[in-house]
């Protein structure tokens, strides 16, 4: 669970959803096009990544009980540093609605019923918001543009500057001041529109994950002590001394500091399908259906999330203390939920997580010699690996051979073919011994291969590829120790790195982690044509371009290996059979991404 | 007595010091708070781990972290406690409220139990020295002291909540069933009960007789769906206990006694009608309120009753009459446990401290937390119940071969003096510390059980706060349990000085 949790604290969300979309587009918003076939009884059978379109829906009066795990809800602004995490966000997410949601397996697509965007101009780059008619907070007050202004503010305002010279942010928003950096004068539009744009100063391939769900601002001027409009004016003003009270409420007003007490819901107004009801300390959170929501109104009147931990959850689910849960992706707990039968659907898949294999360029044996990496590549048995220690839990797992697409992703099959030849693909013993001896090089070649541990996955796969690798010449040492991402990593004291990124949500992310001075590149890998290939794919808003790009990017990738994927984690998803319209995603907007949509078959 | 109980205080207090200055340190190297963030490929990583630092105050050294945990903790001294805020801001104040009531909820049930039961058992065990009951008894105390918790828990909760939900929808007994538990039972009871081949071949055939006649009425009528305890079963039971307490304490031939509890029996049954309607609608007021007129007619009963045996008989006839309130209280709840079905129709869940948003009324509520926290109290009482049958066993042997019981003996009381006065009194002096020490580091050692029942409690608090390398949760948790174990230590030295006169002076 702790990679889930902390796997993408990137945050330009208020929805919280990040997933990794290299080349995700869209979808365009045709108010009632559907997708799907409805069934009556509203429930659908999904054809695409994105919502079914269930048809008409009346709430049915019933409680769904789910879990992710037994982290203590935090509060309603999940924007914090401190309170952003996916436990908090699966439970913020269903009451903060957003212009995007993620599909089941990441790509992006709008929410027309709270509102439209589209990109204006190219040249500067302009993105123009529509929101909904209709849209409006749960206390009447209709969702416009200062609310965005406003969250625009919250990541833009500065106040002074830090010790080490940075801009010190006046809101304590979990993005920083990415945004601000990004769209200097905020959104343009006036107050109480609808309508309002936003103009950037370079072109951002990542746009659309920018501007999500908002807070309330008429609440945040109420509590500051100011009008709508003069909080307005503050942020173009730019003012922040009159913007301090404000900034701290928003810091800190809507955090839940003492367990088992909600919040007002005076000042918690909603957006979205449920609304707070009551929260027990350390045991759940209810959530009912908000009654004046202006979308598709929620399938079911009443949602517990409980506060479980993963140890307790499958007998939960098998005594209907549960009826949705999202457990750990282990072989034991397929067993469990397997064994009880009938009554429980589970659906197993890849997620948005990936698991690699990097080389250090640093310093070691394999900084110079490309022979020897690709004597390591040969010996990895990564459909051993897959075979062994993935299939258990999803038969349909397979050898992930691309970094910035994922083999359940539309255009895989198109980056993979035109980036890698498959030469990795069946090990190689005789192939690599011939490239070690190619490298001249004495061997046995020590390779220390470390990682975050304890972690018994990644133990075992050290172990298969010591079997097939030391056979070849190499000699691998399991060098895994708990201090690995803040000591061995940064020392260098390692050969190869075996983690996993999580999908981060943007297009450019990978910037950081392939491009010679990324600040993720921890083994210092440096390629040129890597590099101008990251700069193009940046500075264009053109989707078959940005593809082109991944491409080369790939390609490059493999030819001259900067490492090794392996494959996709797998994700579990459990519930009871009786509750139709539960998907899993691959996402970490997690299985609870439609709940407003989960009904319980009558 | 008084400067000594200061010295206690005094010297514990910087004990307390020492070892939560200690602790933190400890704490704050145990591992790396920013861990998470090193593993994240977020592009404001730099950021977020400023953040991070200025919020834990992690570029300060740890020594000046602790001064200002211990300037929050001095605070106390004019009743606003600052326990500090964990990493996500949440008030560890209302966390450790929250997680202190939950275990102690847990704790102290378990605890009595425990406590009660292993006694009990242990006497049992040391005056049957080397009978089967006494090496049955035995080996289930090695078995139990030795369960795996998890696995114990996990297995209860198979069978203890989710088979048990599955049968009570149609709550009845198969043949075997009745048959097996009857034999069991009966070869059970007459090991306990001993005696002569003949007395035993009665003791087995009466329960077997029994048990069957009660297990096949209760399977017929579905009683454990509609279960009705009634004035008789408050009556019958509360004619055993009187019997039983006068015949254990004070003799059966101690009329005057004898007359007193049963008399508070007849009083006890002739209220519960009065009661029942007043109860029916709950409160813990109400139960609260009753409780002393209970006793104050009760103590009434003894004095009057009592004659020449006139403290014994008071002492007997408040306890007697407690035991008439449970019983009530019993009969009460059992009449809405059809209404909890209805409700909620698997009545035991694996997880959690009660049904979030509970529709029921006051009784109905206090099924479901009573139902909530039976598995989790088995568990714990196992674990705890088998080292005090081994103490008291140990305690007792070694009483009864004392000279002075055999001076009792030999000067011709009769053998329950022997045992209860003289044995058991003494017995009692070595327990007393254990029991003292064992509730303190229940308060902390409930993790396990804590974690797979879903009770978010000390030991939860304990063990995310370290998970996470972050101190005030960790020290909270030190704050109570070190508290808890220098507090019971002195109520052990007191009781000591009550047990025993020799020490009193």
């Amino acid at each position: 669970m702790k990679i889930r949790k902390f796997a993408a604290p990137l945050a330009l969300l208020a929805s919280g959803a990040l997933v990794l979309s290299a080349c995700g587009t869209s979808e365009d918003p045709k108010p009632g096009a559907s997708n799907t076939t409805t069934s009556p009884g509203g429930s659908a059978a999904p054809e695409g990544p994105g919502k079914a379109d269930l048809g008409e829906i009346s709430t049915k009066d019933d409680t769904i009980s789910y879990t992710l795990g037994g982290e203590e809800w935090l509060g309603y602004n999940n924007n914090t540093p401190e309170t952003y995490s996916t436990y908090n966000s699966v439970i913020n997410d269903r009451l903060i609605g957003g212009f995007i949601y993620f599909g089941t397996d990441g790509s992006i697509h709008q929410d027309p019923e709270f509102g439209t965007f589209k990109l204006t101009s190219e040249e500067p780059m302009v993105v123009e918001y529509t929101l909904a008619d209709n849209a409006t907070w749960s206390d009447g007050t209709p969702i416009a543009y200062e609310d965005y202004l406003l969250d625009w503010a919250a990541q833009a305002m500065v106040d002074g500057k830090n010790d080490d010279g940075s801009d010190k942010p006046l809101f304590n928003h979990v993005g920083g001041l990415d945004f601000g950096g990004r769209v200097l004068e905020g959104p343009k539009g006036e107050v109480g529109g609808k309508t309002f744009s936003y103009e950037y100063k370079d072109p951002y391939p990542d746009y659309q994950l920018q501007v999500g769900g908002a807070f309330p601002s008429h609440i945040v001027a109420e509590q500051a002590g100011m009008t709508v409009e003069e909080l307005v004016k503050a942020i173009q003003d730019k003012d922040i001394e009159k913007l301090r009270p404000a900034a701290k409420f928003w810091n800190e007003g809507w955090l839940s500091n003492t367990p088992g007490t909600l919040p007002d819901p005076a000042i918690t107004p909603v957006s979205g399908p449920y609304k707070l009801k009551s929260w027990e300390a350390g045991q759940s959170v209810t959530l009912e259906a908000n009654e004046k929501y202006f979308g598709t109104p929620a399938a079911t009147k009443t949602l517990v999330y409980r506060f479980v931990s993963p140890d307790a959850q499958v007998q939960a689910l098998a005594n209907g203390d549960l009826n949705i849960i999202e457990p750990q992706a282990v072989v034991d707990t397929v067993a469990q939920v397997k064994a009880l039968g009938d009554s429980v659907k589970t659906e197993a898949g890849q997620s948005l997580t990936w698991e690699h294999l990097d080389f250090n360029f640093n310093s070691g044996v394999f900084k110079d010699s490309l022979e020897l990496r690709e004597a390591f590549a040969m010996c990895v048995p990564r459909q051993q690996i897959v075979d062994n220690l993935v299939k258990p839990v999803d038969p349909e797992a397979v050898v992930m051979n691309a970094r910035e697409v994922f083999p359940f992703q539309d255009n895989y099959a198109d980056v993979v073919s035109a980036a890698y030849k498959g030469q990795y693909d069946q090990v190689d013993i005789e192939g690599a011994k011939a490239k070690i001896a190619a490298a001249g090089v004495e061997t046995p070649v020590k390779v220390r291969i470390g990682y975050s541990a304890p972690n018994p996955r990644r133990t075992n796969e050290v172990a298969l590829i010591k079997s097939s690798c030391d056979e070849a010449g190499f000699e691998i040492t399991d060098v895994g120790n708990k201090d690995f991402f803040a000591k061995t990593l940064p020392n260098g004291d390692y050969e190869v790195a075996l983690f996993a990124w999580a999908g981060s949500g943007q297009i450019v992310s990978g910037q950081n982690i392939y491009s010679s001075t990324g600040q993720q590149n921890y083994g210092g890998y440096k390629n040129e044509t890597v590099d101008k290939a990251w700069e193009t794919l940046g500075s264009t808003l053109d989707t078959a371009k940005q593809q082109e790009q991944v491409k080369i990017i790939e390609k490059e990738l493999w030819d001259t290996l900067y490492g090794i994927p392996l494959f996709a984690h797998p994700g579990l998803v459990a519930y009871d059979a009786t509750i139709s319209n539960v998907r899993k995603t691959a996402t970490q907007s997690t299985v609870a991404w439609n709940a407003e949509q989960w009904v319980r078959a009558s | 007595m008084a400067k000594f109980i200061l010295r206690r205080l005094g010297a514990s207090f910087l004990v307390l010091l020492g070892g939560s200055m200690l602790l933190f340190f400890l704490v704050t190297i145990s591992g790396d708070p920013l861990a998470d963030l090193r593993e994240s490929n977020a592009d404001n990583k730099e950021h977020l781990i400023r953040q991070r630092t200025e919020f834990m105050g992690l570029d300060t050294p740890w020594f000046q972290r602790y001064g200002v945990w211990l300037g929050g903790i001095a605070k106390c001294v004019t009743l606003s406690c600052d326990l500090g805020t964990n990493m996500n801001g949440t008030d560890v104040g209302s966390l450790l409220g929250n997680a202190a009531q939950s275990t102690l909820r847990l704790v102290v049930l378990a605890t009595v139990l425990a406590i009660v039961i292993g006694v009990i058992v242990g006497i049992a065990t040391a005056i049957r020295q080397y009978s089967g009951f006494d090496y049955v008894v035995t080996f289930l105390a090695f078995l139990f002291f030795s369960l795996p918790v998890f696995w114990a828990a996990v297995l209860l909760k198979e069978y203890g909540a989710i088979r048990f939900n599955d049968w009570i929808r149609e709550p009845t007994f198969t043949l075997a069933q009745i048959a097996g538990t009857a034999i069991v039972l009966a070869v059970i009871l007459q090991g306990v009960l001993g005696g002569s081949a003949k007395r035993r071949a009665l003791t087995a055939g009466a329960t077997l007789v029994f048990v069957v006649a009660a297990m096949s009425y209760f399977s017929a009528t579905e009683w454990f769906r509609r279960p009705m305890l009634g004035i008789a079963f408050v009556l019958l039971v509360g004619l055993g206990a009187a019997v039983g307490a006068t015949a254990l304490f004070s003799g059966i031939r101690n009329r005057r006694v004898l007359y007193a509890t049963l008399g508070t029996v007849a009083a006890g049954t002739a209220s519960h009608l009065i009661v029942l309607p007043l109860l029916e609608k709950g409160g813990w007021g109400t139960i609260f309120g009753l409780l002393p007129v209970a006793l104050l007619v009760s103590a009434a009963i003894g004095w009057f009753v009592g004659g020449y045996s006139r403290k014994p008989a008071t002492v007997l006839s408040m306890s007697v009459a407690v035991i008439m309130g449970m019983l009530t209280i019993a009969d009460v709840a059992s009449r809405h446990w059809a209404s909890l079905l209805g409700l909620k129709p698997r009545p035991i869940s694996t997880i959690g401290s009660q049904t979030p948003n509970f529709a029921g009324g006051f009784w109905e509520s206090f099924l479901d937390k009573g139902a909530q926290i039976i598995l989790p109290t088995i568990v714990l009482t196992l674990i705890s119940i088998a080292s005090y049958t081994r103490y008291t066993r140990s305690s007792m042997l070694e009483v009864m071969n004392q000279d002075y019981i055999r001076t009792a003996r030999s000067k011709g009381l009769s053998e329950r003096v022997v045992i209860v006065k003289h044995g058991f009194r003494n017995a009692l002096i070595p327990i007393t510390t254990i029991v003292a020490f064992d509730f303190a580091g229940l308060i902390g050692g409930a993790v396990i059980t804590e974690q797979v029942f879903g009770w978010k409690g000390m030991g939860e608090l304990f063990r995310t706060g370290l998970d996470h390398v972050d101190p005030a949760p960790v020290m909270a948790f030190f704050l109570v349990t070190g508290t808890a174990a220098i507090l019971m230590n002195l109520v052990a030295d007191l009781a000591y000085a009550a047990l025993d006169p020799r020490i009193r002076r």
